[in-house]
């Protein structure tokens, strides 16, 4: 089931990536004139930082639950979530850079969600910064979902900040916003395409990176009871 | 009987204060430490020149020098804690453990406070009067400082709990205490530039961008106050 969703995960963003190219309309330059082609790294980028949005949403409801419950398996699931969210994140941010330097012709402009969303990749990896910094195996997993939980409200900052400072020459909001992309229907089927073949991509990971801990659990489990 | 809640804050609180009146360790060396800051920022006005309007870049150079002092502060408040064995103390005695919270953030926007009162005249006196003085009230300039430092304060005191327990201790503190700092220095960074700066539509401007500030200490503030209670018993 994990790989038939990760099979379909890449078949859809790879889908989604030819019919970028192909299928789905291109926006023009201000000029009205000229194709703006930069534009199709849309049908990536916001699929991505949509995902890692959502996936570090799930990781800071692992948190809290863990803080509730204390249960061993919840912190487990909020590092993968973590893990999933900080690949989503450095995803979001080369292609974002990307599509920065080709439209803005800058590497790096601080601009309110680029700024806010920056903010979040440190405090993602601050995550682990921690983590890291704590011996004891409770304290370490107690730590860590009350950072993870705080840093959490970074996301809503930055995924609300372009609506709420909607200025022309930002970060483009694409959806009733001041892209001035038009979604046609051909735009919105490439783009759900694509958006839920990420999801499907980043549902399975976290299904994979947890088996492979469960995995590794096991196997401390068994290295006791043989060498004890 | 136990005693009462208030009786138990003014407890841990007049600890604090005690424990700092008998040496000055901690404001001697934020305050300090504060006015160094100000000295390395006069190279960079120096290397600028002279066509650089300092009062442009001194509300965020203000609380750039708060941010580090407040960390010094928040880091020194519990590394004597934990290291003579204050915290444990304080769990073993009958103390609800919110009133732990409430009077370490209050011993800590204390200190700050009192750190802000004897640099920020200084400030003043060293790089915006003598450059066409302030713009906006006195006033302003105290409701920015303190309603930033309540958050800093606040957010601050469960951060340096956490980081006082771990391996790398300031360092830690500083790589959580920064990000999840940045909201409110921004708001309080536009607020104190508009006291500093002042303008026709100073006074809506100003309470526009502290309630940013207002917003941020009562969501943080809370959210530190729920946590706490993990931390402290972990």
């Amino acid at each position: 089931m994990t790989y038939a969703l990760l099979a379909l995960g890449g078949l859809l963003t790879t889908a989604a990536f030819v019919m970028a190219f192909t299928y789905a309309p291109v926006a023009l330059l201000d000029d009205g004139m000229r194709p703006d082609i930069s534009f199709q790294i849309f049908y990536f980028h916001v699929p991505v930082a949509e995902a890692s949005f959502l996936v570090f949403a799930v990781a800071a409801v692992y948190c809290v639950r863990f803080l509730l419950k204390k249960d061993r398996i919840l912190d487990t699931k909020a590092r993968i979530a973590m893990e999933v969210t900080l690949l989503f994140v450095i995803l979001t941010m080369v292609t974002g850079d990307l599509w920065t330097r080709a439209r803005w012709n800058v590497w790096w402009e601080w601009e309110p969600r680029l700024t806010t969303y920056f903010l979040m990749t440190l405090l993602v990896i601050g995550y682990f910064v921690v983590r890291n910094s704590v011996d004891d195996e409770e304290r370490r997993a107690t730590y860590a979902a009350v950072f993870g939980s705080l840093a959490f409200l970074s996301a809503p900052i930055s995924f609300t900040i372009t609506r709420v400072m909607n200025n022309v020459g930002n970060h483009p909001v694409v959806f009733g916003g001041n892209a001035g992309l038009g979604t046609t229907p051909q735009a919105l089927v490439t783009f759900i395409i694509a958006q839920v073949g990420m999801l499907a991509l980043a549902y399975s990971i976290f299904q994979l990176r947890m088996r492979e801990e469960r995995a590794s659990e096991r196997l401390e489990v068994v290295k006791i009871s043989l060498g004890g | 009987m136990r005693p009462s809640s208030w009786r138990q804050f003014v407890a841990i609180l007049r600890k604090d204060i005690v424990m700092e009146l008998r040496t000055f360790e901690m404001l001697t060396s934020m305050t300090l430490y504060t006015l160094l800051t100000m000295v390395i920022y006069q190279i960079a006005f120096t290397a600028a020149g002279g066509g650089l309007d300092v009062r442009l870049v001194t509300p965020g150079l203000i609380w750039v020098a708060f941010v580090f002092t407040s960390m010094l502060g928040l880091n020194r408040s519990f590394v004597h804690e934990k290291d003579q064995g204050v915290i444990e103390a304080i769990l073993l005695s009958p103390i609800d453990r919110p009133v732990i919270f409430l009077a370490k953030a209050a011993g800590n926007l204390l200190f700050l406070t009192i750190v802000e009162a004897v640099t920020i005249p200084v400030f003043v006196f060293l790089f915006v009067l003598s450059r066409g003085g302030l713009g906006g009230p006195a006033w302003m300039l105290v409701v920015a400082l303190f309603g930033a430092s309540v958050g800093m304060a606040g957010v601050g005191t469960l951060l340096a709990t956490i980081s006082v327990n771990t391996k790398g201790r300031d360092f830690i503190l500083a790589l959580m205490f920064m990000p999840l700092m940045y909201p409110l220095l921004t708001a309080a960074v536009q607020a104190t530039s508009i006291a500093i700066l002042g303008g026709v539509d100073a006074v809506p401007a100003f309470w526009r961008w502290m309630a940013w500030v207002g917003g941020y200490d009562a969501i943080m503030v809370l959210a530190a106050y729920g946590l706490y209670e993990f931390v402290i018993g972990a």
